[in-house]
């Protein structure tokens, strides 16, 4: 085995405190490549709270966090909030813009990212998770079903090849299809990524390697 | 992965601001009705002929940058409180820099400003017979005076789209940073609608532009903190 | 250490006195003023530097939360805005006393009451945003980047509202030759009020810090409890 072994997520010691009530923590533990982390806890345990946590869209009360800036081997570790554009992020809270269609929302942020936004390669990043661009073409996203959306969501998260890809209930409001979809993009992405799925459906969890219930 | 520049993601946010208004148009429409009906209500009010003459250029400065105001707080908070309510910031933060987005926006809320005083300025003359008798010191007062409001209103929008009560903590909030520049603006005015010539308003100007630069500066410093919170 | 404190805290008390008894005992009326009017100065002046005063230190700790995120900075940035717009509200009270009787009305948006009323906005609407964030860390990144955004726009308004009203205020302490004109007794009262308003905004202040400390020492113990 390699010492220090590759790492492409690390959490140190983190806690959440919201005032004084501590929310979870402290925890630590590390995510190689390649392999699918679940975290799975009853409601209220702090899954969103934590996976949020990891992609650096709240910060820690302590501790820290680090992910792979690159899926270069040995890339440097940061915080996520250094290396956002090195993260994919699907959630239920998360939303794309509802006034632009799919191919405009993802070609926006491949644009905003310095990215090759060209129709060719949004539509096979549509056509990946199960969408049909054409069909689609002048549909805007308000207008999309809320599995439509949630496949959407997932072409979002992985639009950039992220080196870590953080799931938070990745199969809300999907049909058998839809779930097939999530299990393709999770296969594809622990090709040379990693990916965290925080959920309380005992398929998605089934999908991870190792899973933490907190 | 290559990093994109500030410039380039700016405009990209810039860009997909101006397509979602086009497609909704709820912004613009706010404003525009909001600043026709108080032009309409100030017009049937106050009138070009229940003032006196020398009364005229204070009353009527003072009553133009507050239709000007007030239609900027009806509006302006938009481009933050939505992405924060319909749940886009994530994956705003998740995609450009904060300097990007803070510039984005702010060129979203100059074009959206713009589009009221192009609508509220030729009306608000018009209705009240204000007549300007120095025009580049009015429209440089004009232009210096928004830049300012929109820097300190886009940064107020990052502040108010992360707390309850949005509506009404955005005038709360931004009217103690927007005082200087208004009262400023307001004086410009009256004395490009007295002056003729340019050199009695340039302390107004450096006043203006100052503020313009400490402003945006100072959002610039402290708006990575506010939108990544 | 608590001896000293309680010495200091007593002998603050006992300056505050000598103060108050010099400014309307042995301090003349100063010339120019209508009647016993002046005397509001040993008062109002000092409130109204110690309203800035607990500005800067407001802005100050703002400051430092964003750059160190400890607790203890919001806490007590918040703390000096409390007392800071006690400070300002007496001030402007005051101030409005004594322009009733000089100037015979209680408001003449003199540049210097313009600026005391700003500063109370800032201070309310900084409080206002305390108000309407309830998670405790975005409460306190959200309200030290409006402080200090408020800190460097606010000083704008000294120089814009003059243009727009000509003061009527004496000059303050340094006139516009740069000299300190006044006799010597209303100074040495004057001086020594300031120094007692400061040390008693400071004394306040530290009393203010020690409620957070133990507030939140309680909640600790509290919750410690809750877990075991």
């Amino acid at each position: 085995m390699l010492y220090p072994p590759p790492v492409f997520l690390k959490a140190e010691n983190v806690t959440r405190s919201f005032g004084v009530r501590r929310i979870f923590g402290p925890l630590s533990f590390e995510v190689a490549p390649g392999t699918v982390f679940g975290i799975a806890g009853r409601n209220g345990a702090g899954k969103t709270t934590l996976i949020k946590m990891l992609a650096g869209l709240i910060r820690p009360t302590s501790g820290r966090v680090l992910v792979a800036s690159s899926r270069e081997p040995g890339a440097a570790l940061l915080s996520p909030r250094d290396t956002p554009l090195a993260l994919g992020w699907a959630a239920p809270d998360l939303a794309l813009y509802g006034e632009l269609t799919p191919a405009e929302n993802l070609a926006f942020f491949a644009k905003v990212r310095g990215e090759d936004d060209s129709p060719k390669r949004i539509d096979a990043k549509i056509e990946r998770v199960g969408l049909d661009p054409k069909r689609l073409a002048s549909v805007e996203t308000r207008f999309l079903s809320t599995g439509m959306r949630q496949r959407l969501k997932l072409a979002f998260a992985t639009l950039s090849e992220p080196t870590v890809l953080f799931l938070d209930e990745p199969s809300s409001n999907l049909d058998e299809a839809g779930r097939a979809i999530v299990a393709k993009v999770v296969a594809e992405q622990r090709r040379g990524g990693t990916v965290l799925i925080a959920s309380n459906d005992t398929r998605d969890l089934g999908l991870a390697d190792e899973v933490m219930t907190l | 992965m290559s990093r994109p520049s500030v410039l380039s993601s700016s405009i990209a946010v810039f860009q997909k601001d101006l397509r979602s208004e086009w497609r909704t148009r709820t912004a613009v429409s706010a404003l525009l009705l909001f600043a026709f009906a108080v032009l309409i209500l100030v017009g049937y009010a106050v009138g070009p002929a229940n003032i006196s003459r020398e009364d005229r250029p204070v009353v009527h400065s003072v009553l133009l940058w507050i239709v000007i105001f007030f239609s900027a707080m009806t509006g302006l908070s938009r481009v933050f409180v939505h992405e924060e309510e319909s749940g886009t910031a994530a994956a705003l933060r998740l995609s450009a820099p904060s300097a990007a987005i803070y510039l984005g926006k702010l060129l979203a809320n100059l074009a959206l400003l713009a589009l009221v005083l192009l609508f509220v300025v030729p009306l608000f003359l018009a209705l009240m017979s204000f007549s300007i008798a120095c025009w580049p010191l009015f429209l440089l007062v004009l232009l210096l005076g928004s830049i300012g409001l929109a820097a300190a209103s886009t940064f107020t929008a990052a502040i108010v789209s992360k707390a309850s009560a949005k509506g009404a903590m955005f005038a709360v909030l931004a009217i103690p940073l927007l005082l200087p520049p208004l009262v400023a603006a307001v004086s410009g005015t009256r004395i490009a609608a007295t002056e003729s010539g340019i050199a009695a308003g340039l302390d107004i100007l450096q006043l203006l532009l100052a503020y313009d630069g400490v402003v945006t500066t100072a959002a610039f410093l402290l708006f990575d903190a506010v939108f990544r919170e | 250490m608590g001896g000293l404190r309680i010495l200091l805290q007593w002998f603050l008390g006992l300056v505050m006195v000598v103060i108050i008894w010099g400014a309307f005992l042995w301090a003349r009326a100063a010339a120019n003023f209508v009647g016993q009017s002046s005397r509001i100065v040993f008062f109002h002046v000092p409130q109204a530097w110690v309203a800035f005063l607990a500005f800067l230190v407001a802005a100050i700790h703002s400051g430092l939360y964003l750059k160190n995120r400890r607790i203890e900075n919001d806490e007590a940035a918040a703390g000096a805005a409390r007392l800071g717009i006690v400070f300002c509200v007496l001030a402007t009270i005051t101030g409005s006393i004594f322009a009733k009787v000089m100037w015979n009305s209680y408001w003449n948006w003199d540049p210097r009451e313009t600026s005391i009323v700003l500063l109370l906005l800032v201070y309310g609407a900084y409080l206002g945003l305390r108000g309407a964030v309830e998670e405790p860390e975005r409460r306190a990144t959200l309200s030290a980047a409006y402080a200090l955004a408020a800190f460097v726009t606010v000083p704008f308004l000294m120089f814009a509202v003059p243009r727009l009203y000509s003061s009527l205020h004496p000059d303050t302490v340094i006139n516009a030759r740069g000299k300190v004109e006044m006799s010597t007794d209303i100074r040495v009262v004057f001086f020594s009020s300031i120094a007692a308003f400061t040390a008693l905004f400071f004394w306040l202040y530290s009393l203010d810090r020690k409620v957070s400390r133990i507030v939140r020492e309680a909640a600790r113990r509290q919750e410690q409890e809750f877990a075991a």
